[in-house]
């Protein structure tokens, strides 16, 4: 992909809206539909986190959003730089068969195949039941989030190449 | 030699959770015990009251990696209970989401679980800096089976396209096209991964097992056909519960599937092709023997190659089955419920997968059951690992403890589907 006008930033929602807060990142991406500025694709992806390296390939600037264990307060909300540095251990537990972000970002990082800029906001959840809906401290951070990514784009698009965060 | 303990509390690049403890008195491996601590998940009861027509999106849930095998497991042992026949491109499509299951769960299996074992990594994280081709390879051709669930399963984690009778909807002709492509690339990308792993160092380690796999009359096995053994089993599904036995054990929240008369038996890849090498076309048993793999292949650690070979016949048979696809008039054939009881076993990707259920004359299910190829496993993967550590008594408790784990993973085992399992313990007293 290159110029004209393809999209060339990505935000991934990541979860399970079923499984109570593993929806967060789903939910920040639909709040995003129709928002979001024209050269930025929106996707939701529910489990598969091995399928990111091929979902961002064309993309220079990539914003995952997930849900994460709680270490401090349900609800709190992480922004981590991963272009250059992994995730910092307990952010992300390894799972055992299926590849989590954690797995994924650090293979696409030894295959040369990161993006130019790859950011993630993660919510600390709270409930992960299934069925569940999100808890109030996690719903409460979808629109907080949603505006951040907003900016987040505006200043990729708006600067040279659109990884100038890179 | 010392009495000794050796533990594995948590085995990786397995999917679920499982330990291993072998106990080693006076230089003897006295007990190996494969615990399955994943938690009891109880599907056989959750389906209990449920409509026939929810079983598919239910047992779908079971697994993430194979949710095919229990949606086509399921659809098949509903529709007998029915008596429903579906028109012959349903059973194209069905075939066709099976291929698509096998390419994806095995090229994860082969490069991303396994090969490290082979190769001295820690994880394929770490293989990904020297074998970059290999790790690109899986993911191409992970990506191509994804194309096939996503486009006929509607997603490609516990999809939810599959329905008792045929399809919610089925794809024409043309959105077929495109995964054709997909495919002839992806064939050559499994041959690449079959021929490296041709290279890789593998342990002189023969084991008598009884094979156990579908075979069909004109098919390798995926969705029909008999369950044979290689000592002379020959039943029909519905006869599956006359030969077969699951017991409990106080080590794990796993069954073990035995058979009745004869006790420990293997199922999944090994097994299937053994049992049915000369169902496979000309070409792909060129390729076998290109690649050194014999008709009938002991070794355990050699599945790998087995793998391999099954992911480029299912994109060969994919290829074919869309060459011949043509639409079926209805995407579903009408059903009226009533009672009956149904049996099916198709093919995982680990080996055949038993279900039976009983339906009341509203259709509602009065008792299933489900025997996963993992469960059917455990026997024999306790068996390996007993000869594994008696080989390997004079090895360090690291040494001797990773080699188990490879043991163990030679069978690409699905916890999760079992609990209905690793952490390693050697007790050497």
């Amino acid at each position: 992909m290159s110029g004209g006008d393809q999209p060339r930033m990505l935000v991934v929602g990541i979860g399970n809206p079923d499984r109570g807060d593993d929806g967060f990142g789903p939910a920040v991406a639909r709040r995003l539909r129709g928002r979001h500025p024209s050269k930025a694709r929106i996707l939701e992806r529910s489990g598969d986190a091995l399928a990111l390296i091929e979902d961002w390939v064309g993309f220079p600037s990539v914003i995952v959003v997930d849900a994460m264990a709680p270490i401090s307060e349900p609800g709190r909300v992480h922004r981590l730089d991963l272009t250059s540095s992994p995730l910092p251990i307990g952010f992300a537990p390894r799972s055992s068969h299926a590849f989590g972000i954690v797995e994924t970002v650090e293979l696409a990082r030894n295959l040369g195949r990161l993006p130019r800029y790859l950011l993630a906001y993660l919510v600390e959840g709270e409930q992960f039941a299934t069925g569940a809906p999100l808890s109030p401290a996690v719903a409460e951070a979808i629109e907080m989030v949603a505006e951040r990514i907003l900016v987040e784009l505006s200043a990729i698009s708006g600067a040279k190449g659109d990884a100038g965060h890179a | 030699m010392a009495n000794k303990t050796i533990r594995v509390d948590y085995i990786a690049r397995v999917e679920g959770e499982s330990s291993l403890e072998l106990h080693i008195r006076n230089g003897v491996v006295d007990a190996v015990r494969l615990s399955i601590f994943e938690p009891p998940r109880f599907f056989e009861a959750l389906l209990r009251g449920r409509g026939f027509g929810e079983v598919l999106d239910i047992v779908a849930r079971i697994c993430g990696i194979c949710p095919i095998a229990y949606q086509m497991s399921g659809v098949h042992a509903v529709e007998d209970a029915l008596g429903i026949e579906v028109d012959a491109s349903i059973r194209t499509l069905r075939r066709l989401l099976y291929c698509g299951e096998w390419i994806q769960s095995h090229a994860l299996h082969i490069v991303m679980l396994h090969a490290p074992d082979f190769l001295g990594y820690t994880d394929a994280i770490a293989m990904a800096r020297d074998h970059g081709d290999a790790v690109q390879r899986a993911l191409a051709l992970k990506k191509t089976g994804n194309e096939l669930l996503r486009l006929l399963g509607g997603r490609e984690i516990h999809p939810i396209n599959a329905r008792i009778g045929g399809f919610y909807r089925v794809p024409s002709r043309a959105e077929l096209a495109p995964l054709a492509e997909s495919l002839k690339h992806a064939r050559d990308q499994a041959v690449e991964t079959l021929r490296w792993t041709a290279g890789f160092p593998f342990p002189e380690f023969v084991r008598d097992y009884e094979f156990v796999a579908l075979r069909h009359p004109d098919e390798y096995p995926m969705n029909a056909g008999r369950i044979v053994s290689s000592v002379g089993l020959d039943i029909a599904a519905a006869d599956y519960e006359t030969e077969f036995i699951e017991r409990q054990v106080p080590h794990s929240t796993a069954l073990h599937s035995v058979l009745k008369e004869r006790g420990a038996y293997l199922v999944g890849p090994m097994a299937r092709y053994v049992l049915n090498r000369d169902r496979l076309p000309a070409e792909i048993r060129a390729l076998s023997d290109e690649v050194g793999l014999e008709p009938i292949c002991r070794n355990p650690f050699r599945s790998i190659l087995v793998r391999g070979l099954e992911v480029v016949y299912a994109c060969d048979e994919a290829l074919r089955l869309i060459a011949a696809y043509e639409p079926p008039s209805r995407p579903f054939v009408p059903l009226t419920p009533h009672a009956g009881v149904g049996y099916a076993c198709t093919e995982a990707p680990r080996g055949i997968l038993y279900h039976r259920y009983r339906l009341d004359a509203e259709g509602t299910i009065l008792d299933a059951s489900l025997v996963p190829p993992t469960a059917q496993n455990q026997g024999v993967i306790e068996g390996d690992l007993r000869e594994v550590a008696t080989a390997g008594l004079d090895l360090e408790d690291g040494k001797l403890k990773t080699s188990c784990e490879q043991s163990i993973r030679n069978h690409d085992p699905c916890i999760s589907c079992a609990a209905h399992f690793l952490k390693l313990q050697v007790h050497r007293t």
